[in-house]
């Protein structure tokens, strides 16, 4: 019987002609357009539909924020807090011992199995500047800024695994589609200056970071606004310069023709889209002169390429602070700097130890970090600058036991209950200490502070309350914090 | 813990007695009213009015006694100055009576011509009453200076009062943080901050003082709030500690919290025998407490939980004029309000490089708005400062790179909200940043790669002890000898 009734639908439907479609769809189509056109008519508030003309003008923010620009450092891989930032001389003295079974019960690790044993510290640590901040001696030079910058210290996190915890730091969600902070602040503010991107991605270390492209992906809101990631070698922006032969005057020409035969089309459709198709060939055209020019470090003194210690012609993590200081002086909203290879886990070579390894990874970061505050300090721009540096999450208090069997070298295991994340310029105060771990560093036992928390106090910094910062997609409003976050108003300055 | 009180009937005083404010405006809106219509109801063509003035009268009075009889109930908390107490609950009373009198004077003396003329004189005279009265419950409940905390400039200066600071903090900056006294220096201006305001000589909630030594150590109605020694059994910092939702939580709510830091330095003194007249050198600092205490004399307020935010947004201005900031829209300058639903605007010249003294003068009718100018790498020279000079607001003044001297440094003398100040890669020598010892809001100034020297700072840092002068990184060889 349901057979038959699924035949007769089925030959009914075999009936059914495009003319047929297109005869019912009337009210179906019609209801859309009616729609669409409704809704352009209709008052959209501030901030919630970029203007079509150019998308990434500059908007107003909530309040006046204290920041205009964010330079964010993510370390992918997730450096040790216990050997950098979070001093623990009480780990020392339960060095080699068994992990108390109260930390292991209920806990999943990545990778650690059976019972641990503890690890103390594999650094030397003094407490640095007039605020007497703790900070390792695998970044001796950024001991000279440790009065610049907020540390937080109880950093948590709800994911283990790098691309998720990745995700999650960066776009308010361990799973893919939402828009990444960079998006979100490039949305509400636009860019400053209109012959770049508003929000770019640089990265060094040999590798992407494991999230991938999502980490800077705009999401559901306008592709325009995610971050344009720039080569690390050899051109920044591919087909950015004009091929052989072709010469500026030619270009313009040809940009100049394109935008005749769009405003025609303008003239005959008025869609608002064919204004920003217009207004975007001709900022490319723009860029085409400015981006070699703001991307070209070569032309530095020698003194600063000195004091950042960069590498010419290499992929380098210096290059890459020096560029982005040169990108916030040129006005752009948000540049996010990857540098993968800092997973310790101590397995294979002594390169990923926490001890030898990880002051050989620091070395080529310390002096860039550092250049990279006092330069911009020196130009009055750290003012208006938010620095923000960390990872996903933490390492371990436990030596690294993979499959049960201790690590070959000393290695730690992803943590996600206590990590440190610190934050300079723009609107934070410094020479301040957030949050407080439990005597072994395994636990955030005092202010505890979400990646929620982090992301809406670098919302705040730029001017915008992070609650009222939404978007609506599938039917609800949505924001870079989701449901959570408060901002750690004791950073603030 | 804390006792509550178990007598049945003076419950009930404070109950009712908390309806005072409640009530306590219907007497004045009508009696105020009655008068109002009374003046009126003088001129010809508003002569209807005037039967309405004796019913309203009769309300107004009759709701007068009541307001004295709540208000009589709520002064037995004895949570009140004794003066203004006075004074108050007489005039309160006087009122009252007054207003039965002027009542009865208007319905059945009307025509007796004596009397008649008593009646306006009086009803005037109950008016003053109600306006003095009123004013001194005002000051009872919200503090003496609360009607006048706000005045603006110029009636400011005008009438004698000091000048209001930014972050409205009472913290100070402590210049030699070893020799400070704990109590007077630290501890104090915290409680005159977040507590004076309920427990002083004229409101006394809960029969506790804490503005002055004695008073502070006897406590209040539940016995002493101090156990010197022992701050976990000390019922100050219970109150402190409990969460905000709780009835007994100190500051009540609404009122601003005390934050962690000044929590933990109330409790360190406690600790430390909650002594008066110890400096900071005599007391054991403990790890907690060090860079609290060190911060306070760095003036980097780890104490002030809170933003800064600049003294302009205080100011109010008119919107800007559209067609101007078109105009300079035109030329490629990112020009916008700073933020939703402000005036203020910020102008940044990075897209208009070319910008020079010929276009200057477009800011000129921008000149109240604008607060963030970013001049920098632009084509301006001194000629333009004075346009920017009228721009009295600026907060933030972007000038680097640029051919600015000392001669246009000269004119920005009027900017009393300037914070930050850029001239790196400048010609400005020493002798132009003296001209910004006026500048009393500067905090930083950036003169990288121009021509000022150590001995200018120096004079400099005289007039303003404060300011951040920024001459570039020096740090470089102490770093790099560490390698």
């Amino acid at each position: 019987m349901k057979n038959l009734q699924q035949e007769l639908l089925f030959e009914k439907l075999r009936y059914e002609t495009r003319r047929h479609f297109l005869k019912q769809c009337t009210t179906g189509l019609g209801m859309m357009a009616m729609g669409s056109f409704l809704q352009s008519c209709g008052s959209t508030p501030q901030n919630t539909v970029a203007s079509a003309a150019n998308p990434l003008a500059p908007k107003m923010p909530h309040f006046a924020g204290k920041a205009k620009s964010v330079i964010y450092l993510h370390m992918a891989g997730a450096p040790s807090q216990l050997e950098l930032f979070d001093y623990k001389p009480d780990l020392m003295k339960l060095d080699g011992k068994d992990c108390p079974p109260s930390f292991l019960e209920g806990k999943k690790f990545a990778f650690i199995r059976g019972v641990p044993q503890m690890m103390g510290p594999q650094a030397q640590f003094q407490q640095v500047g007039q605020s007497g901040a703790w900070v390792s001696d695998k970044m001796p030079y950024l001991q000279s800024v440790a009065d610049d910058i907020s540390f937080i210290k109880a950093m948590y996190t709800d994911q283990f695994n790098h691309a998720p915890a990745q995700l999650l730091l960066h776009t308010g969600s361990a799973r893919l589609g939402r828009p990444s902070t960079g998006t979100w602040a490039t949305y509400g503010l636009g860019s400053e200056n209109q012959n770049l991107p508003g929000y770019m991605v640089l990265t060094s270390g040999g590798k992407n970071p494991d999230g991938g492209k999502a980490l800077w992906g705009s999401g559901f809101l306008p592709s325009v606004y995610q971050g344009v990631q720039c080569r690390n070698q050899g051109e920044p922006v591919l087909y950015i310069s004009d091929p052989a032969g072709m010469s500026r005057d030619l270009r313009k020409s040809t940009i100049d023709a394109i935008t005749e035969i769009n405003k025609e089309s303008y003239e005959e459709f008025h869609d608002p889209e064919t204004l920003a198709r217009i207004s975007q060939y001709e900022m490319a055209f723009r860029m085409q002169t400015t981006v070699p020019e703001v991307m070209d470090i070569t032309k530095e003194p020698a003194y600063i390429h000195e004091m950042y210690g960069t590498q010419l012609g290499k992929e380098s993590f210096a290059n890459n602070c020096l560029l982005a200081r040169k990108l916030v002086e040129q006005g752009v909203r948000f540049v996010q700097l990857f540098d993968w290879g800092w997973d310790s886990h101590g397995g294979g070579s002594e390169d990923s130890d926490v001890a030898n390894g990880l002051t050989k990874k620091c070395s080529t970061v310390d002096k860039a970090i550092t250049a990279l505050i006092q330069d911009l300090k020196q130009r009055g721009l750290l003012d208006e600058t938010l620095i923000v540096w960390g990872a996903e999450f933490g390492r371990t208090p436990m030596a690294e036991n993979r499959e049960g069997k201790a690590a070959a070298f000393k290695g730690r295991d992803h943590h996600t209950e206590a990590f440190t994340v610190w934050m300079a310029g723009g609107g934070i105060k410094g020479g301040y200490s957030h949050g407080e771990t439990d005597p072994v560093g395994y636990v955030g036992i005092k202010d505890r502070t979400s990646v929620f928390d982090l992301q809406a106090t670098i919302m705040h910094c730029l001017g915008f309350n992070h609650e009222e910062f939404t978007y609506p997609f599938q039917g609800r409003n949505f924001r870079l914090t989701d449901t959570s976050g408060k901002v750690i108003r004791s950073v603030i300055a | 813990m804390i006792v509550l009180q178990t007598n049945a009937s003076s419950d009930w005083a404070i109950f009712l007695g908390h309806f005072h404010p409640v009530v306590v405006h219907l007497p004045i809106g009508m009696l105020v009213m009655a008068a109002i219509l009374e003046w009126f109801s003088r001129r010809k063509n508003l002569q209807t009015l005037q039967p309405a003035v004796a019913p309203i009268l009769f309300t107004g009075s009759l709701t007068a006694v009541l307001s004295c009889i709540f208000g009589y109930l709520l002064s037995s908390s004895g949570e009140y100055n004794e003066d203004t107490l006075f004074w108050h609950q007489w005039l309160g009373i006087a009122v009252a009576v007054i207003s039965l009198l002027v009542w009865y004077l208007k319905v059945y003396w009307q025509h007796i011509a004596t009397m008649k003329k008593v009646y306006l004189p009086t009803l005037y005279i109950m008016v003053a009453f109600i306006t003095i009265t009123g004013h001194l419950g005002g000051n009872m409940t919200h503090g003496e200076d609360y009607l006048y905390a706000n005045t603006p400039e110029p009636f400011r200066s005008m009438f004698g009062l000091p000048k209001r600071t930014a972050t409205g903090s009472a913290t100070r900056k402590i210049e030699n943080i070893d020799e400070a006294l704990v109590y007077q220096d630290i501890i104090a201006p915290v409680m005159e901050q977040k507590c004076w305001s309920c427990h002083n000589a004229n409101k006394i909630k809960g029969e506790l003082r804490m503005d002055q030594q004695d008073l502070l150590l006897k406590g209040g109605k539940h016995g002493a709030i101090i156990k010197a020694n022992d701050p976990a059994n000390s019922e100050l910092i219970k109150r402190l500690l409990l969460p905000e939702e709780d009835e007994h939580h100190m500051p009540p709510k609404g009122k601003t919290p005390l934050t962690e830091q000044e929590i933990a330095l109330l409790h360190w003194w406690i600790q430390q025998g909650a002594p008066f007249d110890k400096k900071v050198s005599q007391l054991k600092p403990d790890e907690k407490v060090k860079p609290l205490l060190t911060s306070l004399s760095s003036g980097n307020n780890a104490q002030e939980n809170g933003e800064s935010i600049s003294a302009v947004f205080k100011e109010s201005v008119s919107a800007a004029n559209e067609e101007d900031i078109q105009k300079l829209r035109a030329l490629n300058v990112v020009i916008m309000p700073v933020a939703n639903g402000q005036h203020f605007l910020q102008a940044n010249f990075v897209n208009a490089p070319n910008f020079d003294d010929a276009q200057i003068n477009l800011l000129n009718n921008l000149s109240e708005q604008i607060i963030w100018l970013k001049l920098g790498r632009t084509k301006i020279t001194d000629r333009s400062m004075v346009v920017v000079a009228k721009c009295k607001h600026l907060t933030h003044l972007h000038l680097e790179h640029t051919a600015i001297t000392d001669a246009g440094l000269a004119q920005l003398q009027e900017l009393q909200y300037l914070e930050y100040l850029n001239l790196f890669d400048t010609k400005v020598t020493d002798s132009g940043i003296q001209s910004l010892a006026k500048l009393k809001s500067l905090k930083n100034i950036y003169c990288w790669k121009s021509k000022v020297t150590k001995t200018g700072i120096q004079a400099l840092k005289k007039a303003l002890p404060h300011v951040e002068i920024h001459t570039g990184w020096e740090e470089t060889t102490q770093v790099s000898t560490k390698e």
